[in-house]
């Protein structure tokens, strides 16, 4: 993100809304610094543009600190709109597609930071029993993460023999989906989050969360991971064990795919 | 994407945040899908959420202009709907089986109340999926308070610092907790934000003060 410099005002309402804290106030204007920026648009998007005059705003603020007197804008106000967006060149474009809710992976055609999950399992087939899955994203919350980091946490769950999702923009910056090595050019870009999607026999649960564990002392943010499968027939779910008996503790709330799709997977592969 | 799946809290709190959403697989089922997610987000906005969002605007940023978010969903939208109460999930999961729209639901939230109610309805669960946790450097992390808020935008859009200075606007009575929660929704694009959840904790948190 930019800041027209001609244009701010210094009123600080970016300051709080900016996720990875990268915006300051210098000699009564915003910046943002540019290593720490992530290109998520959050500000822009955020704090609508009053469109005041610069000079005029600036002109009160100074009238109202004589009699000592501040005036607070409403928190998501931008007013001479100052915030401009710029065009990014790869691989700082990866900031932006990872960070934006709102921008289309060029990758993978997608929007978000990963893929459907289970949440289409129903019709996919994708996660069929006896497999297990794993969403693992780093930088959340609010911290970020640069690829560097991806990196560490992608290598090592290859090592474990996890299969990583073809359709996921991490495995597309993959060079090489056996050793979970990422393209060099990128390791130092920053970006909000980003989410390894793989997956796993049952079998190998132990060992992905034995690596999950040992790998999240390596890396200088934090992991949120999720693990995900196909209900049993007896509406039990085969990970519980596994996971308790690894020394985690599954959350209380979670996602429940229904089954309402149509058509079933199951019903594709007989029409097939 | 997980960006419901980490929600922080308490039991207590949770039991008062649900997100729903409905999901097309492209290449399968996605032709003429907008009408049935059209459909799915009538049939939740008759429930009474306290959120819901679709193309990038939540109840807050499209004006609460509804008619005008249902209107604009095709089957590349991401619908969804958000509520702070297991009855209204349970009559709207309900309806959604009698209307068999052939498009994936998805229920984020206490996965023991979300069992109880797909069973009393007759539904066996499909997939299910469950945090295991935040790992690594836990300790850059803030509070519980701020995460609880800051954690219900999936994607990380409400930062740490947005919910700090919403709560001490809140606790200098410059806002209401109501109006603090609707400014900490705007930058949550999806719409998964739960606004009465951030209400209550706000209030919780001038209470504490």
């Amino acid at each position: 993100m930019l800041i027209d410099r001609n244009k701010c005002v210094g009123c600080g309402n970016c300051i709080p809304i900016c996720t990875m804290g990268a915006i300051s106030v210098v000699k009564g204007r915003s910046q943002v610094n540019q290593d720490e920026c992530v290109e998520c648009n959050t500000c822009y998007r955020t704090l609508r543009s009053e469109g005041k005059n610069p000079h005029w705003v600036r002109g009160w603020r100074w009238l109202l600190r004589q009699f000592h007197l501040v005036y607070d804008a409403p928190p998501d106000v931008c007013p001479t709109g100052a915030l401009t967006p710029p065009k990014l060149e790869w691989p700082r474009s990866l900031r932006s597609d990872f960070s934006d809710p709102t921008t289309t992976h060029k990758s993978t055609g997608g929007g978000g930071r990963g893929t459907e999950e289970i949440k289409t399992n129903d019709v996919t087939g994708r996660l069929p029993r006896g497999k297990i899955g794993f969403a693992v994203e780093l930088g959340r919350p609010g911290l970020g993460t640069r690829f560097s980091d991806m990196q560490i946490v992608a290598m090592a769950l290859a090592k474990a023999g996890v299969y990583f999702e073809p359709n996921n923009p991490v495995t597309y910056l993959m060079t090489d989906t056996k050793t979970g090595m990422l393209r060099p050019e990128i390791l130092n870009e920053k970006v909000m989050s980003a989410i390894i999607e793989c997956r796993c026999d049952a079998a190998q649960v132990p060992e992905v969360l034995a690596t999950l564990k040992r790998v999240a002392g390596e890396v200088k943010t934090v992991i949120t991971a999720g693990i995900a499968a196909r209900c049993d027939p007896d509406d039990s779910v085969a990970y519980l064990e596994a996971a308790r008996a690894a020394g985690f503790t599954l959350s209380l709330n979670g996602k429940t795919n229904l089954g309402l799709g149509r058509p079933h997977f199951e019903e594709r592969q007989q029409a097939a | 994407m997980t960006n419901t799946l980490h929600r922080q809290g308490t039991h207590e709190s949770l039991s008062r945040d649900y997100v729903i959403f409905v999901t097309v697989a492209k290449g399968i089922n996605h032709e003429g899908a907008g009408s049935k997610m059209q459909r799915f987000l009538r049939l939740a906005w008759e429930e009474g959420p306290v959120n819901i969002g679709t193309d990038k605007k939540n109840l807050i940023t499209a004006g609460g202009d509804v008619e005008k978010m249902i209107a604009g969903i095709t089957h590349k939208s991401h619908p969804t709907a958000v509520f702070d109460n297991p009855e209204a999930i349970r009559r709207l999961v309900r309806k959604l089986k009698q209307e068999d729209l052939g498009i994936s639901v998805t229920i984020s939230g206490l996965t023991d109340e979300v069992d109880e109610i797909l069973r009393s309805e007759g539904i066996v669960r499909h997939s299910i999926e469950h945090s295991i946790g935040i790992l690594g450097r836990t300790e850059r992390l803030p509070t519980r308070q701020i995460l609880e808020l800051s954690s219900m935008c999936g994607h990380g859009c409400v930062s740490h610092n947005h919910v700090r200075k919403m709560i001490d606007w809140t606790k200098m009575a410059k806002l209401t907790p109501k109006q603090a929660a609707t400014y900490l929704a705007r930058p949550c694009s999806c719409g998964a934000f739960n606004i009465a959840r951030a209400e209550a904790l706000l209030t919780n948190a001038i209470e504490m003060a």
